[in-house]
């Protein structure tokens, strides 16, 4: 994944979770954007259509941060970052 | 109304609430399929069981604690969060076994209060069909994802509502335990 793809999924994770992007640092803890953790799984799938990828439960194990997250879809979609 | 059965009845609308948020915000992003149609169903139903609720509570005269936490979370954090479609569903399966349980449990109690039977004979009838849309569902995604996969998948969250159940549930059965026993003693 580029850097503009990794930026549109940011951009697309922002819009998802009604965040500013900016909110969506690499560092930023995951659970820390949301009050109720389902929002996430919503976000998890809507990416997943989105990116015609598929995540399963294994890689999304290690995953912490908003850059976990970009270097597990960078994975399955194949394009460095 | 004793503390303990206020805390059961709050506990049962909150799950409610919860899940007719998760399922609520999930139908809303899903593409149009019969899943999409099952789940706005399901949400619908979650809505309709947390009024429910309020509203037995309500009749009995009292009003709903403000209960932080549903049980559902404590899923996530034991299991790990479901990445997609399939493990919402086979957690979904596992979860609402377990709440099928709890009103069994619940509906077996002693004089219980009219308004809290006619409550649960009300919800049961849609749990059931919760269970059954899920498992039909889950059996339509064998060719994409795999039996086995889904099988292991439904397993792993088995385990985990065990570590749930023994971390949080319990205080469930424990106050069912309870007010069963305070209601034996009148008897």
């Amino acid at each position: 994944m580029s850097t503009t793809d990794a930026q549109q999924v940011r951009a697309r994770m922002a819009q998802i979770l009604k965040q500013p992007v900016d909110r969506l640092a690499d560092t930023t803890v995951l659970t820390d954007l949301v009050a109720e953790s389902f929002v996430l799984v919503d976000m998890v799938i809507e990416l997943q259509d989105d990116l015609g990828i598929r995540l399963m439960h294994d890689d999304l194990k290690a995953v912490k941060t908003v850059g976990d997250l970009l270097a597990v879809i960078a994975s399955k979609t194949g394009r460095p970052r | 109304m004793t503390e303990d059965e206020l805390w059961i009845l709050s506990f049962y609308r909150t799950s409610e609430i919860s899940g007719a948020l998760f399922f609520g915000r999930l139908a809303k992003s899903l593409r149009p399929s019969e899943i999409q149609h099952d789940l706005s169903k399901h949400f619908a139903d979650e809505a309709q069981h947390a009024w429910y609720w309020t509203s037995c509570i309500s009749r009995l005269g009292a009003q709903p604690l403000r209960l932080q936490e549903a049980y559902q979370d404590q899923y996530f954090v034991t299991a790990g969060m479901p990445a997609n479609l399939m493990e919402v569903l086979a957690i979904t399966q596992v979860f609402e076994r377990r709440v099928i349980n709890q009103y069994a449990l619940h509906s077996r109690m002693p004089e219980l209060e009219p308004a809290v039977k006619e409550t649960l004979d009300r919800i049961m009838v849609d749990e059931k069909w919760h269970i059954e849309w899920v498992r039909a569902a889950l059996k339509r995604m064998e060719p994409e994802y795999g039996e086995s996969v889904i099988q292991a998948t439904v397993r792993r969250f088995w385990e985990a509502d065990q570590e749930v159940y023994r971390k949080t549930m319990q205080e469930h059965e424990a106050r069912v335990q309870s007010v069963m026993r305070a209601r034996e003693d009148r008897r």
